[in-house]
Order: structure tokens, then C-alpha cells, then sequence
């Protein structure tokens, strides 16, 4: 087992107003969401001395302007105007998830003592994304011509090749789409919250790329959220209860950039992070009480579920079935409503409810008797981290 | 079948790693980049061999017989260029004996409810311009 283990918490959360498209800079929906971080922690702004994002556009080919498209650490450092800043960093590979885990590694470090952290997400009005002009370059130039213009696809194929090698339905993914809507019924910063979604909407709606219809993908939305992080010791003195953390894994697998459609390849890299988390924890699939699993496509919960072990592969849109992953079920899923309902505001929503959870704060949505909560915060290809915050330390 | 003929696919634009599968294209045939060292066939082409990491890399012809690894149909129309083919289907074709080489392509000369896992398919190619033809899939001829 780790021996830092416990002795870092998530303790405030934040949300920022979501709109559908841009409306005001995404640097106000990030500057909203971090005071509301602090807020919640019960801390004052120059309390905050470690500062991380993941600061990449949501989707492919758009401008990168600071403040506007994407919301860097320098933005945050310009609007804060921290006293005691200490620390901070923007990381690439490993999405936002590595983001927190390195204010957990600095936190552990000493080298600051109140971290926050951000995730910011731009939906330009007009298209989402900007598919690949005249010329295809780079990794494009082997996917582009042949249509392959957004993620949509690029999840999809290996999908197809999960639902065909394994017979089984896509059908069945409409209990993951309704649950989970059913879900966000009691999150009011949901995009769906007020929004129902039947089993009927989700079988005869739209088809996007097959086997993704509309209720697949998360829908794109202007917003952002933010945490506090601290030492466990501080964080007891703060107002709200600790969520603990117990353990955290990144992907360690390679692939090869421009490769798409590889299914062997979320399942190595959702196996090659859980496994550390695990391990660091000392817990197994078996003792887990609430999971957040990222599911910006759908298909994303297949591979994490049954890469992290908490079924066989092949099995896992079967495991979702009879209300396992209703709040009362055997495992909780995606409590919150997961990026299906919240919008496309990638995995610190997940990391947000995970600790919401361990620390009895979920409210209307809070599962019994939860003490260990796992969170998967992307799709394991490529950029996957896994975490397991607990209610009580160890 | 999907139609093809008023689509506007973007134009690969060839780099030094990726020229020589470019130019064998071009020529009609389909050449992957295999590693000199252990035999190796990847695609994408990359600087080390993502097996042994050697950067003795060569581009040699394949037989251009292969499976459908997976695909997807694509009905969204949010890219113009291709909104008069919707829908159509978008392949991962995994080569004989290139293991884990895994291309892109559109499946070509066949309905779009043809594209299955497994199928055998071959390699086919289409012209973009005089300077870049476009390897393709159709699904295989006669016994394979
Ligand atoms: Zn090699």
C-alpha cells in the first residue's frame, strides 16, 4: 500500500454557470468556479498558494486564445493576483486527471498548502469542431480523407469492434443513458437537470456514427468546475468534511499517435492504471461503493468497467442491467449524471462527485453508507487516471 | 452505396516519416513501414519501432489482403465535404501479417451495411490529384 495514502483530501468544490455555446469569456466561467472552490473550502482566495489545470482546446483545430478558448494557469494567475502563490503547473498527457494528481504530489511535497485546481471548457457558437481544412497534416493525413473528422468516430470504431467480437446489443446501452439522466435529476448544475430522457428517446433518437446516436456523446456546453486540494491535516480544519485519498494510477500503455479503433488498447491502458490504484489503495473492485467512470462517449464506461476490473470483458453492458447502477444498487454509477447530462465538462466533474460522495456531501443523490469511492477520469486510451477517495482515512 | 463523387476529402499533406508510403501509393502500391531489426510491420509510421525501438525502418510492400478490424457508419453531416455520401463506412483495416498496423479507409464498392468485423477486404486506390492517390478498401474478390 502507498504510504501517502490518506493524506490528501479534496475538500471545496466549484461550479460555474454552463451555457450551451459561448456567451461570456471562459475565463469568468473559470474564475466563478475556482472562488467558488475556495468558498465551499470556507478558505480566503490568498489562502491559495498551488494553482493546476489541463488547459487543452475540447475539441481539434480551433485558435488557441487565453481567456477565451482555453483558461491557462498564467489567465488564472493574471485574474487572482494570488499573494502567496507558491506553486503551480499545466499538464498535457494525462488530461485533468494528472492535474490533480500532481497538486497531490506537491501537496505531499510541502512545496504548497492550498492547491486548486480547474477544468475550463469552450464550445465556440457555431460548429464544435474545426474539421481539418483543404490539406490533412500530421496524424490527420491517415484519417481525415477518409472522413475520420471528430472523437465521435474515433470511439466509435472500436465500439463496433467491442459489440461484434463480444455479440452483444447496443440496445443496452440506453439503461447507462437513462439511468445516469435520471441521475442528473438531482444535480442542479447539470445541463439535463430538469431535462428526463426515456428508454423510448434513447431507442429511436438520431444516429450519429454508428453505433453512437445522439444520447452517446456528451453534449458540448460552455462551462467549468474546480476543487480545492489540501493536506489531510488542514483539510479537517476547513468546513466541509475531507474526501481522502486513497490511491491514484495513470495510464502507462503506449500507443502510437494517429492510431485509431484500437479496443486492446483502452483495455492495456484502463488495466495499466487501475491497477496501481489498487495496489496503492489496498482496496479491489469488490470493496468499491460508488463509482464515477468518464463517459464522454458512452462506450467509454464499457472499457472502463471492464478494464478496471469490475467486470469481464465482454460483459459489461450486461453488468449495467436490473439496477445495479441505480443510487441503491450494488454499484452506483456515474451519480451525478456523468458528462451525458452535466455536458461535455471532462472528468473533474468525475473527480468532484467521487469526493462529493466519500465525504457524505452528494445531497439528494448521496449513495448509503459510502465509504470507498472510485473515479476513472477519462477514457483509459490515451489519457485515462483512475482515483479512489475514502470516507474514513486508513 | 454510399456516393462518393461529390465529396471533397481533404489532401493528405506527406512529411518525411510518411513520403515513401505516399509515393509507393501513388504507384498503386501499399507499403507499410516495417522495422529492419525484428521484421516489424506499424502504421502509423513512427521514428523508433514501436516493438524494439530500432530506427532501422524501411517501407516494404504488403499484400494489401486484410479484415476489417472495426468501423463506424457515419451519418452526422457536420462536415460538408462529405454530407452527400452519408451515410458511409468509415474502416480499421488490420493487414495480413502486419499485426497491430491498423489503417484507416472508407469501405468502397459496397453497401455500407457490408461493413462488418472480420470481413476480408483487399486494398484499392483512388486518385486525389496528380500529386496523391488515396489507398481504399473494398471487400475482397474471389478467394483470399
Ligand atoms: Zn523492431
Amino acid at each position: 500500500m502507498w504510504e501517502h495514502r490518506c493524506k490528501v483530501a479534496v475538500s471545496g468544490v466549484g461550479f460555474s454557470r454552463v451555457t450551451r455555446s459561448a456567451e461570456i469569456p471562459l475565463a469568468a466561467h473559470a474564475l466563478e468556479a475556482v472562488k467558488g472552490a475556495v468558498e465551499d473550502s470556507g478558505l480566503a482566495m490568498s489562502d491559495i498558494d498551488g494553482l493546476a489545470t489541463y488547459p487543452e482546446l475540447p475539441a481539434t483545430g480551433h485558435a488557441v486564445i487565453d481567456g477565451v478558448t482555453i483558461v491557462s494557469v498564467n489567465c488564472m494567475m493574471a485574474m487572482l493576483k494570488l499573494p502567496n502563490l507558491a506553486w503551480h503547473v499545466q499538464v498535457e498527457t494525462v488530461n485533468i486527471g494528472g492535474a490533480v494528481q500532481q497538486a497531490v504530489n506537491a501537496l505531499l511535497a510541502g512545496v504548497c498548502r492550498y492547491a486548486v485546481v480547474w477544468r475550463a471548457m469552450h464550445n465556440p457558437k457555431g460548429t464544435y469542431q474545426n474539421l481539418p481544412g483543404t490539406y490533412a497534416q500530421g496524424p490527420a493525413q491517415f484519417t481525415a480523407p477518409y472522413g475520420f473528422g471528430g472523437p465521435g468516430q474515433g470511439m466509435a470504431v472500436a465500439y463496433t469492434r467491442w459489440l461484434e467480437t463480444h455479440k452483444q446489443n447496443r440496445e443496452k446501452m440506453a439503461t447507462l443513458a437513462v439511468t445516469q439522466r435520471r441521475h442528473a435529476q438531482t444535480n442542479p448544475h447539470a445541463y439535463f437537470h430538469g431535462v428526463p430522457l426515456t428508454r423510448e428517446d434513447y431507442l429511436t433518437s438520431r444516429m450519429v456514427a454508428y453505433p453512437f446516436c445522439l444520447y452517446d456523446c456528451d453534449i458540448p456546453v460552455q462551462g467549468a468546475v474546480a476543487i480545492v486540494l489540501t493536506t489531510a491535516d488542514r483539510a479537517r480544519d476547513l468546513r466541509p468534511r475531507p474526501a481522502y485519498l486513497a490511491g491514484y494510477g495513470q495510464r502507462l500503455a503506449f500507443e502510437v499517435t494517429g492510431r485509431i479503433g484500437s479496443l486492446s488498447s483502452y483495455m492495456e491502458g484502463g488495466r495499466s492504471s487501475s491497477r496501481l490504484t489498487w495496489e496503492r489503495s489496498g482496496f479491489s473492485p469488490a470493496d468499491v461503493d460508488v463509482a464515477q467512470i468518464y463517459d464522454g462517449f458512452s462506450a467509454s464506461v464499457i472499457y472502463g468497467l471492464e478494464s478496471y476490473g469490475f467486470c469481464k470483458e465482454g460483459e459489461a453492458l450486461d453488468f449495467i442491467q436490473d439496477g445495479r447502477i441505480e443510487l441503491d444498487g450494488e454499484l452506483p454509477l456515474n451519480t451525478f449524471g456523468g458528462s451525458l447530462s452535466t455536458g461535455r465538462i471532462h472528468g473533474l466533474w468525475h473527480i468532484i462527485e467521487g469526493a462529493l460522495q466519500a465525504s457524505g456531501r452528494a445531497g439528494a443523490r448521496q449513495v448509503e453508507d459510502v465509504n470507498v469511492s472510485f473515479v476513472g477520469a477519462s477514457a483509459p486510451i490515451v489519457q485515462g487516471t483512475t482515483f479512489i477517495f475514502v470516507r474514513e482515512p486508513y | 452505396m454510399s456516393d462518393w463523387s461529390k465529396v471533397t476529402r481533404p489532401i493528405p499533406v506527406p512529411n518525411e516519416w510518411t513520403k515513401p508510403f505516399w509515393d509507393a501509393a501513388k504507384e498503386g502500391v501499399l507499403k507499410l513501414q516495417r522495422c529492419q531489426a525484428c521484421g516489424h510491420f506499424q502504421h502509423p509510421p513512427y521514428p523508433t519501432c514501436v516493438n524494439c525501438v530500432a530506427i532501422d525502418l524501411a517501407f516494404e510492400p504488403v499484400s494489401g489482403k486484410g479484415t476489417i478490424y472495426a468501423y463506424t457508419i457515419m451519418y452526422h453531416t457536420g462536415d460538408k465535404r462529405f454530407a452527400s455520401a452519408v451515410p458511409y463506412a468509415s474502416i480499421i483495416v488490420e493487414l495480413d501479417n502486419a499485426p497491430g498496423a491498423l489503417m484507416a479507409a472508407n469501405l468502397l464498392e459496397a453497401p455500407y451495411t457490408e461493413a462488418k468485423v472480420g470481413r476480408r477486404v483487399e486494398v484499392t486506390f483512388e486518385r486525389l490529384n496528380d500529386d496523391v492517390t488515396l489507398p481504399q478498401f473494398r471487400l475482397a474478390r474471389g478467394a483470399s
